[in-house]
């Protein structure tokens, strides 16, 4: 008789055969699983139907199959006749040397996907930590691993070093495989690096090894970089009135200990911007194929420290008032400077902002930051002659960049949200800067 | 007077003080280690764990002489000259006070003899036999433990109401001496009086003597102390004291009738208290809780920024074992090492007859939790080594997860008990399973032998008692 595949569910007539978990001269059991199916859902195992010695198998892994199509062939056309036989050599623990793989088979690891990392969780009946050395636990510790998450291999779930590698290069493959996006990942494998070049045959030369910093910097911008279509939107918008207002309220803000600065205007009217347009306050899921939409606003701001580019995180700044986000980015700033920013203080941003206008240089191009979706690059204003209502002005115009990851953001959306933004800053109202 | 600038300055040279003063020298620190006593080495070795350890050896011998009779070796009676026996104890603390001291100079580590007093959060006032000293420092240890609790109602400034620290200076032998309180520190104290000769009364208000360990390891224990003290009350009160001419008069309470008795000394041992006053912490952001012990997270840090605390005046179990620890964990934490005192095993040992060691977690607590545990025990009537030396008042137990078989306690009474929980401490740390002891080879004969031997009865098949339990394939 033959086993065929059986019905599989709702809209689930079809699949790809993934493993095959016996072979020909097995005997198997009746609802022992013999292949497991892929569809667009899951991988579903496939019970023999019936029991038996494995005649012929009629599928191959790879093979597409649907619904009522035959997998393989077993030996015996009734059913009660096949159990009888296939439960004899199994209980009489008799030499019978034809039937020894059966029960070892269901653990065949052909389909099994990436052991180390996955979502293991240790589960504490008694309320202690998993079972594992002083030593691996101090590893763990200094490394700021969590061994719930490491799965022990030695008796009693006990975690020793080769778990503790095993879960770390599992990290690692992880991070690697995640970084381009999903389904151009093979092609889009980081680049080997280039040769060494004795760039010395030219003339004096110092080498420096790159700071930590540096080496991040580098794989960040590459990942982003190459993960992200970029548009850069450019737009100017003039901040005379702008300017203006801030002059007339600097003091008043000095005296209150905060700093009143363009960037603290630019990153209100980001967040009225994002406020209006949910999607650049995004994040693309690649492997939940999912547009996560963020309701909450932290801003990253890009800081040039001694070291490199560093970008701490402005939390919840549309519940802050301007004088707020003055004092908070200027106690931000100088943290990152001297490098006491926390860990807690990089992560969770939603939409960044680079400003180098103190520097000078007018457009530019910046790079997304990964896993946001947008990036506001402000260069230095420039007063210029500019038609205001048929007449010329000396005006100062801001020049802005906005860069956008293509794939979630159309060319359309880019321009009205950089068009927001200059229009909240030509507009800024007195009652938001007033203290 | 130009103030001594130092990295670190430990305050407090008891175990947990200078085992922090020293390992901060070993790492590089410069080290002030400020002390009141003359002696190094704190409670425990002063007043504590060593001299009642000396006594108890010493006494020992005593005991062991009246049980030799029935073995067919017998003694006459022994002669005690209390003065002599307290000489020799003094020499011995002498001995290690003097090898501290040397550890401390090879170190480079300075020892400042007077009392610390925090002026500010970086400034420790001492109070030196030349004057005061003030010190500058980075980062202070407060290790300046605790001493024994004594009720105001206890208190009558009668030198027969003792605590720990006058009853192991032995005085005399008192013909009726009352122990208030019969935790570990009143069973080892009430063993030694009562084996020098005092008829020892021990009361205890809770129901049973030793509180924290589980009850079949301290059956052993009541048992010797029924037939060795006068006798041992549980669930009584002691109400009051009154100097009587040369007597304490006690009163108590027994099921609900108050009796008057008269005894010749008291040792009240109901606890210990943080050595928190007169410290100056009031000058510190040092926080301290409602029973005065001072607060620390899992990195020894206080609530100000340059101060840590360890042992017994943070509380928790009051164990030299643990200071030590601790005092490795602040250390590493103001050397700028991650360190944290988190799921450590801390072996708690009662040095009575027999004595009494546990680690990791107890049956009650277990059971008190509602944790599904497995219970391996094995008697020690059924080893070789304990039956030769007359000792088969011992059991050795396992706490055991049913689902992993890790081991989740060990617990032990009968002689040797407290040399022998080491092993259980390193099984629990290292995560081992009950298999990982079964498949251990213990020399036989020897009552380490009862670890493996547990272990084996928990699979069903240890070779010397029969569990009648089936070893499943």
């Amino acid at each position: 008789m033959d086993i065929r595949i059986p019905r599989l569910g709702e809209g689930a007539d079809s699949g790809t055969i993934v493993s095959i978990l016996v072979k020909e001269g097995d005997v198997v059991r009746k609802d022992q699983t013999v292949v497991e199916l892929e569809n667009e859902k899951a991988v579903a195992p496939i019970p023999a139907s019936d029991g038996g010695k494995v005649i012929k198998l009629l599928v191959k892994v790879g093979d597409k199959v649907s619904v009522g199509q035959a997998i393989l062939t077993l030996e015996g056309g009734a059913a009660s006749p096949a159990a009888s036989q296939q439960s004899a050599p199994a209980r009489a623990a008799s030499p019978v040397p034809s039937a020894p793989a059966a029960p070892s088979a269901p653990s065949a690891p052909v389909s099994v996907p990436a052991p180390a990392s996955g979502d293991y969780q240790y589960e504490s009946k008694t309320g202690l930590p998993p079972p594992a050395s002083p030593t691996i636990r101090r590893m763990a510790a200094d490394l700021g691993i969590d061994l719930r998450r490491v799965r022990g291999s030695e008796h009693g779930g006990r975690i020793v070093l080769s778990d503790l590698r095993a879960y770390i290069q599992g990290l690692q493959q992880a991070a690697v495989s995640a970084a381009p996006s999903a389904p151009a990942a093979a092609k889009t494998a980081a680049p080997a690096p280039a040769e060494s070049v004795d760039f010395s045959k030219w003339g004096p030369v110092t080498k420096k090894p790159l700071s930590s910093l540096r080496q991040k910097i580098a794989q960040k911008m590459s990942e982003s970089w190459q993960a992200i279509p970029h548009v850069t939107q450019f737009d100017e918008a003039d901040i005379t009135s702008l300017l203006a207002l801030r002059k007339k309220h600097v003091a008043a803000y000095e005296k209150k200990g905060a700093k009143l600065t363009v960037t603290g205007f630019i990153l209100k009217a980001v967040v009225r911007a994002l406020q209006k347009h949910p999607s650049f306050n995004s994040s693309l899921d690649e492997a939940a194929q999912e547009l996560v939409l963020k309701q909450y606003y932290h801003l990253g701001v890009a800081v040039d420290t001694e070291s490199g580019l560093i970008v701490p995180v402005l939390k919840d700044v549309d519940k802050k008032s301007l004088l707020e986000i003055s004092k908070d980015l200027e106690t931000l700033a100088e943290k990152t400077r001297s490098r006491k920013v926390g860990i807690d203080d990089l992560k969770g941003g939603s939409f960044t902002v680079s400003n180098l206008g103190g520097i000078g240089g007018t457009f530019f191009t910046p790079i997304v930051n990964r896993p946001e979706v947008a990036i506001l690059g402000v260069g230095r204003g420039v007063v210029r002659p500019t038609a205001v209502d048929g007449k010329v002005e000396l005006r100062t115009m801001l020049p802005l960049g906005l860069s956008y990851d293509h794939r979630v953001i159309d060319g359309a959306d880019g321009a009205r949200f950089i068009r927001e933004i200059v229009t909240s800053l030509e507009s800024f109202g007195e009652d938001q800067v007033k203290i | 007077m130009k103030p001594i600038e130092t990295e670190i300055v430990v305050v407090g040279g008891g175990p947990g003080g200078y085992a922090a003063a020293f390992y901060a020298a070993d790492r590089g620190k410069k080290v002030i280690l400020v002390e009141q006593d003359k002696r190094l080495g704190g409670v425990c070795l002063n007043r504590g764990c060593i001299p009642s350890k000396a006594y108890l050896h010493a006494t020992k011998l005593i005991q062991e002489a009246r049980e030799s009779a029935h073995r067919g070796i017998a003694y006459g009676e022994p002669k005690i000259d209390v003065a002599k026996l307290r000489a020799w104890k003094e020499a011995s603390l002498d001995k290690l006070a003097q090898g501290i001291a040397g550890l401390a100079q090879k170190r480079s580590v300075q020892v400042m003899q007077g009392r610390g007093h925090f002026e500010d959060s970086q400034t420790l006032r001492v109070e030196t036999a030349e004057g005061q000293r003030f010190i500058r420092y980075q980062q202070a240890i407060i290790a300046v433990g605790s001493k024994p609790s004594m009720p105001a109602a206890f208190d009558l400034g009668n030198k027969r109401v003792m605590t720990s620290t006058e009853a192991l200076d032995v005085e005399d032998v008192p013909e009726d001496l009352l122990v208030v309180g019969g935790g570990y520190i009143g069973m080892e104290l009430g063993t030694v009086y009562a084996t020098l000769g005092s008829r020892v009364v021990v009361v205890e208000a809770m129901p049973a003597i030793l509180a924290g360990a589980d009850p079949d390891l301290v059956r052993p224990v009541q048992r010797f102390a029924e037939k060795n003290f006068k006798e041992v009350r549980l669930g009584v009160k002691v109400l009051k004291m009154a100097t009587s001419g040369k007597k304490i008069q006690v009163t108590m309470e027994i099921e609900g009738k108050k009796i008057d008795e008269y005894y010749d000394r008291v040792l009240v041992s109901i606890g210990r208290t943080p050595n928190c006053k007169d410290l100056g912490l009031k000058n510190t952001k040092v926080a301290v809780d409602e029973k005065g012990f001072i607060r620390v997270d899992s990195q020894q840090r206080t609530a100000d920024p340059n101060i840590f605390a360890i042992g017994d005046v943070v509380g928790g179990m009051m164990l030299a074992h643990k200071a030590a620890k601790e005092a490795r964990v602040a250390v590493d934490v103001i050397a700028g090492d991650h360190h944290e005192f988190k799921d450590v095993v801390i072996p708690a040992v009662v040095f009575t007859e027999p004595e009494v060691a546990w680690c990791g977690m107890t049956e009650a607590e277990a059971r008190q939790k509602g944790i599904d545990v497995k219970i391996s025990r094995f008697p020690w009537g059924a080893s070789g080594r304990a039956l030769s030396s007359d000792r088969t008042d011992g059991l050795t137990k396992l706490i055991v997860d049913p689902e992993t078989e890790r081991i989740l306690g060990v617990g032990i009474v009968g002689h040797g008990a407290g040399e022998l929980i080491s092993e259980g401490v390193l099984a629990i740390e290292m995560g081992a399973t009950v298999r990982d002891l079964a498949e251990a080879v213990h020399p036989h004969p020897t009552l380490s032998e009862t670890l493996m031997e547990c272990a084996e009865a928990f699979y069903g098949y240890a070779t010397h008692t029969y569990t009648g339990r089936k070893t499943e394939a």
